[in-house]
């Protein structure tokens, strides 16, 4: 960890991210008011060829309270400076768009709940200015859709500045349903808080507590056994394969190319109820824990997993077949919603959308975790970047999964091991761990103190640097495309509502 | 004069019958859209279900509005209900009435009503789906002329009744073939069907004839429906009576024709807005195509 005073932040971060290619993970603040008297500042840089993660950490005495943007240098950072700023009250300085992020015009100024002078419970009711980024002009219009949208999504309000059909500008608030995740995990020790960590998104249960998990396990510094590992990695793929399909099949709807649309539905529910079968929850939920698994599989439910993984396999290459065909709808994906690799490196994007970029970036390889080592998959990548690439990768993506479980299934049955679980002494320290999400990866932090709780912990899904990317590829595209690009993202609200 | 007073008194009958049966004629589309996408689907007469709940919800408008945004639906209504007095008689006798350059400017009429009302709520959605049906219609006006055209040349006539009951052609001859592909083509852009339009989703931001009805509630919306299942009705059996050169009873024509609807709407998917153009351009080639063959 290095660790700089508030004024080096700018420059030592900009060093650290090597001109985008150590893409910035996370970057958040912390009341450390506690033990070291001062606020702080972290950033998670990447570090590819360490396979390992740099950690930057600013501190500020008593009477700083802004520091130099980093936005200038990295962009990525935009949005979470703004984070910081609303959550702890230090100001990037000379930062282009200094809007509230999560605290929209319902919250008073000056509050700041991560700061640890502020109470969970506070019930709290104001009023401040959140005004909306649009482009003004002769015969422009602005367009707002949402929050409540005509579907059973969550909440998001998109305004679209428009010259006719053409988007000029897209700007989204998001953060609607705020739930105070991070301070409501503060306190608890880690095996209280992981049903919190598995309800933080329902797409990445999974991907989420395992992140969490691995942070503690860290910070106890323990090794979990290897069939615990083996069977984490084969969840992370089941939510991964669940996760890609359900996703292809909803792109059709952006089109209304109905029979996809079924055919996706149906096999999105074959692998939920699978999931059941496997977890006892259709979201996975209820098999992780610091220190391993809780329960071992069984060889009727790895024949069950198995043998729909034969019918899952067959629909998919139906509906892959299905969408290859048709000339109609490879017309609405090709060159719709272009994002360039620039900006994708620009913004720090993951998962799918960096990927159909151009972007050659997945935890899976570029983190040690699980036993992705042993096992054998292709990095998938396309250069266009625009919703056919994203389809593409999605696909190719979703081929590779079916090859892995099916060899995460065999090491199951091969392996020796026994023991799931193992002893997690909790003690202070701080650790990050990572994953690789269906959507990108999900980078949580995690600092204990003495007594073993939880004193910060910060949650980074793949949404999270995503979102500033979609309202980009939306430029130079028309209004009804944009249901397209967005399901060809199909990030998820609430990663970021946490 | 009876006998015209008589004719119309058909005319009437017929159009109420038609009316009657609207909706069932889009619950049977639904419902077979329904089991080729692997659906169950709702009841054929979900429909009248429908128009029956709209019926009896308050309307609501808001302080925005104009009295264009009241009448906009009655004149929806009323030119369709006329332009379906048009239709060929089948009940008995001759209309009285029916030339078919005033069929296609009634329905214009109702349609810039329902613009006008759209703009009326000033909601950006709103003069979007405005723009867009209006943009549509005029790529479409001139392409129904040419498919009109294609059977004057036959029959001689400018009277819909006439072009029905003269139709003597043969039943496949390439220019009837032509013809009959390029009008139903037309007739898919003109009700707003997939591929030019999607009448189930609404994704607010991809629709057109929806688009413009996001402001209408209770009864005003249940007209609005009722009409444009009625104008959906009155399409399909104009298409089976001069267009589909195929020798069935009416009811067979029109049924064959509905599942037609349902099954270009589950092999296709919305074509880009801006290639409607070319999609509309496609059905003129067909249509002077037609008239050269004959």
């Amino acid at each position: 960890m290095i660790k700089v005073k508030a004024d080096a932040l700018q420059g030592t971060a900009n060093i650290l991210n090597k001109n985008g290619n150590h893409a910035l993970l996370a970057m958040f603040g912390a009341d450390e008011r506690a033990t070291s008297g001062k606020l702080a500042i972290y950033c998670l840089f990447a570090h590819p060829d360490k396979r390992d993660v740099d950690i930057l950490k600013a501190e500020f005495d008593k009477n700083e309270d802004s520091y130099e943007s980093l936005t200038s240098v990295i962009p990525a950072s935009a949005w979470y400076e703004r984070e910081i700023f609303d959550m702890f009250g230090l100001k990037p300085k000379n930062h282009p768009d200094l809007r509230p992020l999560v605290l929209h015009e319902n919250f008073p100024e000056g509050f700041h709940p991560l700061l640890k002078t502020e109470p969970v419970d506070k019930q709290i009711r104001g009023t401040r200015e959140y005004e909306m980024a649009v482009s003004k002009g002769e015969g422009l219009f602005e367009v707002p859709v949402g929050p409540i949208h005509a579907g059973i999504i969550e909440p998001g309000h998109f305004r679209f500045s428009q010259a006719g059909e053409s988007m000029l500008q897209l700007d989204a608030k998001l953060f609607f349903t705020h739930r105070g995740i991070e301070k409501a995990m503060e306190g608890k020790t880690p095996f209280e808080a992981l049903a919190m960590a598995e309800r933080i998104c329902g797409a990445c249960s999974i991907a989420n507590t395992w992140s969490y998990c691995q942070a503690v396990e860290k910070i106890a510094g323990v090794t979990v056994p290897k069939k615990a590992e083996i069977i984490r990695t084969l969840l992370l793929e089941m939510e991964r394969l669940y996760n890609h399909v359900g996703d292809l099949g909803n792109i059709p709807a952006g089109v209304g190319f109905s029979p996809a649309i079924s055919l996706g539905n149906k096999l999105k529910e074959l692998l939920m109820r699978c999931n059941e079968v496997v977890t006892g929850n259709r979201f996975l939920r209820g098999m992780l824990i610091p220190g391993g698994v809780k329960f071992d599989l069984t060889e009727e439910i790895v024949t069950q997993v198995l043998a729909t993984l034969e019918d899952v396999e067959k629909g998919f290459l139906d509906l892959v077949q299905m969408m290859e065909e048709q000339d109609e709808f490879k017309d609405r994906i090709r060159t719709t919603g272009i994002l360039r690799y620039s900006t994708a490196k620009d913004l720090a994007m993951v998962g799918v959308g960096a990927r159909a970029s151009g972007i050659k970036a997945d935890s899976r390889k570029d983190f040690k975790y699980g036993i992705y080592d042993e096992l054998d998959f292709a990095l998938i990548t396309k250069e266009v970047g625009d919703v056919e690439a994203r389809i593409q990768v999605r696909i190719e993506e979703t081929k590779e999964t079916l090859k892995l479980v099916r060899q995460l299934i065999e090491k199951w049955r091969t392996t020796l091991d026994v023991q799931l679980i193992c002893e997690v002494p909790l003690k202070a320290g701080q650790a990050w761990g990572v994953t690789e999400s269906a959507r990108g990866n999900n980078v949580h932090w995690i600092t204990l103190d003495d007594n073993g709780k939880i004193d910060r912990i910060f949650i980074r899904s793949a949404s999270y640097p995503n979102w500033p990317g979609v309202a980009i590829a939306t430029n130079g595209d028309i209004i009804p495309d944009f249901p397209l690009i967005n399901k060809s993202f199909e990030l998820c609200y609430a990663c970021i509502d946490r | 004069m009876d006998i015209i007073m008589q004719n119309l008194g058909y005319s009437f009958l017929q159009a109420f019958l038609l009316l009657a049966f609207a909706p069932l004629i889009t619950g049977i589309i639904k419902k077979v859209k329904a089991r080729l996408q692997n659906r169950i689907g709702s009841s054929i007469f979900q429909e009248y279900l429908d128009v029956y709940k709209w019926w009896r919800k308050p309307t609501i408008l808001t302080p925005e509005t104009s009295i264009i945004f009241i009448i906009a639906p009655f004149v929806y209504f009323a030119t369709t209900f006329l332009a379906a007095l048009m239709l060929p008689n089948l009940l008995g006798g001759k209309v009285a009435f029916g030339d078919v350059f005033v069929f296609v400017y009634i329905l214009a009429i109702g349609r810039f009503f329902m613009a006008l009302s759209s703009m009326d709520a000033a909601t950006a959605f709103g003069g979007m789906g405005g723009s867009r049906e209006i943009y549509i219609s005029v790529l479409v006006e001139p392409a129904i002329m040419l498919a009109i055209l294609s059977n004057l040349l036959r029959s001689g006539s400018t009277m819909l009744g006439n072009m029905a009951f003269d139709y003597t052609g043969v039943a496949f001859s390439v220019a009837t073939v032509l013809t009959c592909i390029a009008f139903f083509a037309i007739l898919i852009a003109e009700n707003s069907r997939i591929p030019v339009d999607n009448p189930d989703t609404h994704l607010e931001l991809t629709m057109i004839h929806e688009c413009m009805l996001l402001e209408y509630s209770g009864r005003l919306l249940s007209l609005i429906h009722l009409t444009s299942m009625f104008k959906l009705a009155m399409f399909l059996v104009l298409f089976s009576m001069i267009y589909l050169p195929i020798e069935l009873p009416l009811v067979l024509k029109v049924l064959l024709s509905a599942v037609s609807v349902s099954i270009i709407e589950t092999l296709n998917n919305k074509m880009r807005l801006f290639k409607v153009p070319v999609y509309i351009a496609t059905t003129m080639i067909l249509l002077v195509l037609a008239i050269v063959a004959q």
